[in-house]
Formats: structure tokens, C-alpha cells, sequence
């Protein structure tokens, strides 16, 4: 019988909160469970099926997942178990800590307590809610009990999925997430160097060293990340997303550094940040070769190729240079008003 | 006296001086071209069109049509699935006309260089690039420029074309140079709507320079209404320098 637990951090939920140990924490429960599906941001299915012989009960599989997730960020969990995802996440939302202000919350739910539950935990529209109201329907167990071509008669299909869930059925499998891959590579400087600018050799070496393993793998990165930590002042990092998988060392290490010292300038430091290390990440892995460019169109895909060209150039002779045409008024009188530029560059 | 050796004698010897007989020439490789857009044109050049690789220089004053065939250019070779550029550092490129001239604004890319140096800079790179088709390099009233030379070289290896639109500076470099004279007006009524042209080919390093070709240049307003005209003229003989015609007409310049 499957059993999938689900846990759900409340302060990932709030709309403004900051969802970066997200991942992470799900990298780490990698080590728990190799199928692990990210429901949504904040909420995580991990399948415990068989894991009862090598790890105990399921109370103390979940504390085992919750040590290891708050290794990365000690944030609130309610973990639930169940035999299928709607009475894992159930569980997990119905959860209450056992003391006040206690980290973790768990509780395990069957099928047949559902019965006692009210129709509001099902996700409902609010005029199907309405409706149950008016047909007097107020706990799950009313809403299982019928028959269930009269719930389809009345609400329709979705009604009879609201059914299936009341009953504790759940035909969605739990997904597994695929791990995204990267190459990581950590340059530390001793004594600190001074300037972004002097991290610039290193980086070239280290872009050209993951190149070289991902050009033996036949991979190429679609993104590099780069984080420069800094000996008295919080790291200065950037981020560059290629138009297409791309193995040029040279041109990820310049354009990283140049994207760097807009940030540096951004943050008007003083005097020239002393650098303690250089972090490079490339990842998005994927095979080079297996670019999908656009069709139908021949200058669609020509341009997609032209847009990596494009971010060098304007590395090579500053912002300002590229734009592309849009008529705004054809008809206006003054040609200046006709149309307008937009700037293409990075 | 001098004793002048056989041929056959001088052919056996040339091993043994390190020399050695050179391959017969043959046929060139056929290159490809893009389209002027221009039919007369095409068929002037002797290459269907611009040769690929080729810095074209359109030698013609001020007024002459010179931009607008190059629009008309960079128009066409967007039908014939190209991208295209246009290197712009005096600001003149107005794109509702080019719109209006043809060219798909989506698959153009404006270059604005700082001045004519950085423009041949830029050019150069995006010829060595080569995922530019064509390119117009307008350096009218932007100054002198250097490293055109380069560009041609960089240009034939990548197979792109470049217009330049100049005075005299690019003359030496270009491996096309094609002269524009106005011939005459087009005129609707008493409105001009255009000018007919005399394009003549003075050099052309890869076919037999000397074609010349009339060809009806509208302005922007008149291309538009111009398949109207041509459906409401009927053919009429040229009289001294004007050719009369029902709608369209030629007054001579």
C-alpha cells in the first residue's frame, strides 16, 4: 500500500515570503526518498512506501525529514501521512503542533475519519460550496454516502471528483521531481584580492574547467550563477540565463563579470570590495544539440541564433547600440512620431 | 648571342630549381546572391543579385535613390528568409519608411554606433558573426572611415553583403560598386511619387563589370500605391523625354 507524506511550510506559503530554501530543502530530502514531488511552493509529497523496515515508524520518518529540512532553514513544518496525496496533504494542513511553539506538527489520516470532517476541506468552488449548503450537505461523510449518479446529476463531474475525494479516492500518482543537475566550482583567494575585476582570471579558469567536464558529458549549461563573498560585506552575486545551451568559457566568464560590476556599481561601495571567493555554478544542463528553434518562420530561428551573438556585442561596445523598430503612430504627421526604438540589449 | 632554351627542356627543369607547374584555372564557384529587388538590376549585375560576400558601394549623390534601394535590398532579402541589419550612425534611419518600403521591421536589427569608426567595427563583427544576411553601413555625414578593407575581406569569407552608403570613401574597398543617376520623375497628376534611375555596374569582381539597368525608384508613399498605377497605365511610346501615360508618367530630370 503506497504511503506518501506531505509537508507543507506555512511561512513558504505567505505570498511576499522569500521561497529561496525551498529547493534546497528538497535537495536535502533527496536523501530520505528518491521520489519527491514539489505540489506547489512550500508544499512537498515524499513517498515513504517500504522505508518502515529501514527507518522506523512513520511518525519518526517524518521527524527524520523534518531534521533534515530544517538543516537547511529552520522554518514551521505540519507534516501528514496518508495513503494516497489528497489525505497526505490533508493530514498535513489538519496537523497542530502538540505543544505551543513547537517546529513540527504530524498526524497521520485514514479513510474513515474523513466521514466526520466538514464539505470546506474539499477543494470547492465557492458556488459549488453554496450549493452544498443549500442541499444541506455538511460533512464528508453526507456528501460520500450518496449515490453517485445523483451527485453527478446535480453538480456535474466535478462534482463527482469532490465525491471521490470525500470517499478518500485519489487517482493522481505523485510525480517525482527531476533533480536539476549542476557543476559547481569554488575558487577561494588567500590573501583576499581587491576588485571584482581581479577575480577575473580565476573565473575565466573556472568557467573553462566546467566547460571542459560538460563538453565530455556532451552537456551544456543554460544558465550560469556567480557569487563573489566578500571579507566585510554581504556577497555580490548575478545570474545569466543563455538564449541557448552554450559551451564558450570565455564569454560566460566576461559577461558574468561585467553583469558584477554593474552590481558593485549598483551598491555604490566605497572603496573596492575585497574578495574573499569566487562560487560558479553552471546548470540547466542539456545536450547542445538538441535545440529546439522556432519554425515555420526562417527568421524566427535565425534571430534565436543571433540573440546569443547580440549579448556579446554588447558586452564588446556598451549598452546603446541595439534596438529594433515598432511603429507606434504610421499615420502621425512628424516621422518621429511614427515610430519608436526599443532597446535590445541585455 | 643568346641561346634560348626549348620549352619542353625549361618544363623538365623546373623540379630540380623548386618550382612547379601551377593548376589550370578553373571555373569559379558559383556563389550565391541576394536579390536587389530590383528585376533590371538583378540582371545588370550578371549575378542575379548581390553577390554573397560582396561590399557593395552605391555611388550616388545625395537624393538619388540610394537609400531607398538599399531598403528595397534588405526588403527582398527578408523575403528570401535573411535577417538584416541596418549600422545607422547618423540617426537617419526613419523605420516607418522602411516599414513602408518592405521591410519587416520584426527581423531588422538597428545598430546605432557612437560614430563611422565604431559603425566599420561593428560591421566587421557581424559579418565575421555571418548570421546577418545583408547589411546597410549608411556613413552618409558621419565622417571618414577606416577598416573598410577588412570588412570586404571579412565579408567574402562570410558570405554576407554589405551596402555602404557614402561618398568616396568606400570606392577602393568594394568589390561592387554600382553609380545611381536620376534619369527623371515619376509623377501622378502633379504629384512625384518617385524617380527613374540609371544604376550602371563600374566594378564587379565577380562577373563582368559594365550593365546597366532604368530602374523605378517610388519614395515611400508612392511604392504603396504603385500595383494601382501600374494597373491603371497602359503601355504608351516614349515621346522626346517624357513618356506619356494615362495615370503614370516620366518627366525628364
Amino acid at each position: 500500500m503506497t504511503r506518501l507524506l506531505a509537508m507543507i511550510w506555512p511561512e513558504l506559503r505567505a505570498p511576499e515570503a522569500d521561497a529561496a530554501p525551498f529547493e534546497p530543502m528538497l535537495d536535502r530530502l533527496d536523501d530520505l526518498s528518491p521520489r519527491i514531488e514539489a505540489v506547489d511552493t512550500g508544499v512537498a509529497l515524499v513517498d515513504i512506501t517500504g522505508l518502515g523496515p529501514l527507518l522506523g515508524e512513520e511518525r519518526r520518518i517524518a521527524a527524520r525529514a523534518v531534521a533534515q529540512a530544517r538543516g537547511i532553514a529552520p522554518l514551521e513544518v505540519r507534516c501528514g501521512v496518508g495513503e494516497n496525496r489528497w489525505l497526505a496533504v490533508l493530514a498535513a494542513r489538519l496537523a497542530r503542533p502538540g505543544r505551543p511553539g513547537a517546529p513540527a506538527a504530524f498526524r497521520d489520516l485514514r479513510r474513515d475519519e474523513l466521514a466526520r470532517l466538514p464539505v470546506d476541506l474539499l477543494p470547492a468552488d465557492p458556488a459549488t460550496r453554496q450549493r452544498f449548503a443549500l442541499f444541506g450537505l455538511t460533512g464528508m461523510g453526507q456528501l460520500a454516502a450518496l449515490p453517485r449518479s445523483a451527485v453527478g446529476a446535480q453538480f456535474g463531474p466535478a462534482g463527482e471528483r469532490l465525491q471521490a475525494l470525500a470517499r478518500g479516492h485519489d487517482p493522481r500518482p505523485l510525480v517525482p521531481r527531476r533533480r536539476p543537475e549542476r557543476v559547481v566550482s569554488r575558487v577561494p583567494f588567500e590573501p583576499p584580492v581587491e576588485g571584482v575585476g581581479a577575480t577575473a582570471l580565476a573565473l575565466r579558469r573556472a568557467c573553462a574547467e566546467l566547460c571542459d567536464v560538460l563538453r565530455g558529458r556532451h552537456l551544456a549549461p543554460g544558465r550560469a550563477r556567480l557569487a563573489l563573498l566578500l571579507e566585510d560585506a554581504p556577497r555580490l552575486q548575478a545570474s545569466l540565463a543563455f538564449p541557448a545551451p552554450v559551451l564558450e568559457p570565455d564569454w560566460i566568464a566576461r559577461l558574468l563579470i561585467g553583469r558584477l560590476e554593474a552590481a558593485a556599481r549598483n551598491r555604490r561601495m566605497e572603496e573596492e570590495p575585497r574578495v574573499v571567493a569566487l562560487l560558479l555554478a553552471l546548470d540547466r544542463l542539456s545536450d547542445p544539440a538538441s535545440r529546439q528553434l522556432p519554425a515555420f518562420e526562417a527568421q524566427a530561428g535565425r534571430w534565436e541564433e543571433l540573440r546569443w551573438s547580440l549579448e556579446r556585442l554588447a558586452a564588446r561596445f556598451g549598452e546603446g547600440r541595439l534596438w529594433r523598430a515598432e511603429l507606434s503612430r504610421p499615420t502621425a504627421s512628424l516621422a518621429e512620431q511614427r515610430s519608436r526604438l526599443v532597446d535590445i540589449g541585455p | 648571342m643568346t641561346v634560348v632554351q626549348p620549352l619542353p627542356e625549361v618544363l623538365e627543369s623546373l623540379p630540380h630549381h623548386g618550382l612547379r607547374r601551377g593548376a589550370l584555372p578553373g571555373p569559379m564557384a558559383p556563389r550565391g546572391a541576394l536579390p536587389t529587388g530590383q528585376p533590371a538590376l538583378d540582371e545588370a549585375l550578371r549575378t542575379d543579385g548581390w553577390p554573397r560576400g560582396a561590399l557593395v558601394h552605391l555611388d550616388a549623390p545625395a537624393g538619388a535613390g540610394a537609400t531607398t534601394l538599399a531598403l528595397g535590398s534588405m526588403a527582398a532579402a527578408q523575403a528570401a528568409g535573411g535577417v538584416v541589419a541596418y549600422l545607422d550612425p547618423g540617426h537617419s534611419l526613419d523605420p516607418a519608411t522602411a516599414s513602408r518600403l518592405g521591410v519587416s521591421l520584426e527581423w531588422l536589427l538597428v545598430v546605432r554606433p557612437a560614430d563611422a569608426a565604431e559603425a566599420v567595427e561593428l560591421a566587421a563583427w557581424l559579418a565575421r558573426d555571418g548570421r546577418i544576411d545583408a547589411m546597410v553601413l549608411d556613413l552618409a555625414g558621419a565622417g571618414a572611415a577606416r577598416g573598410l578593407d577588412r570588412l570586404a575581406r571579412l565579408l567574402v569569407r562570410s558570405g554576407g553583403v554589405t551596402l555602404l552608403l557614402t561618398g568616396a570613401a568606400g570606392r577602393e574597398a568594394a568589390g561592387v560598386r554600382v553609380r545611381l543617376r536620376r534619369r527623371g520623375w515619376l509623377a501622378v497628376g502633379r504629384d512625384l511619387v518617385g524617380q527613374r534611375v540609371e544604376a550602371s555596374v563600374d566594378r564587379h569582381r565577380w562577373a563582368l563589370a559594365g550593365g546597366r539597368a532604368e530602374i523605378d525608384l517610388y519614395f515611400a508613399e508612392g511604392r504603396r500605391t504603385d500595383p494601382l498605377l501600374r494597373a491603371a497605365a497602359t503601355p504608351a511610346p516614349v515621346v522626346g523625354r517624357v513618356e506619356e501615360r494615362p495615370a503614370l508618367r516620366v518627366v525628364g530630370a
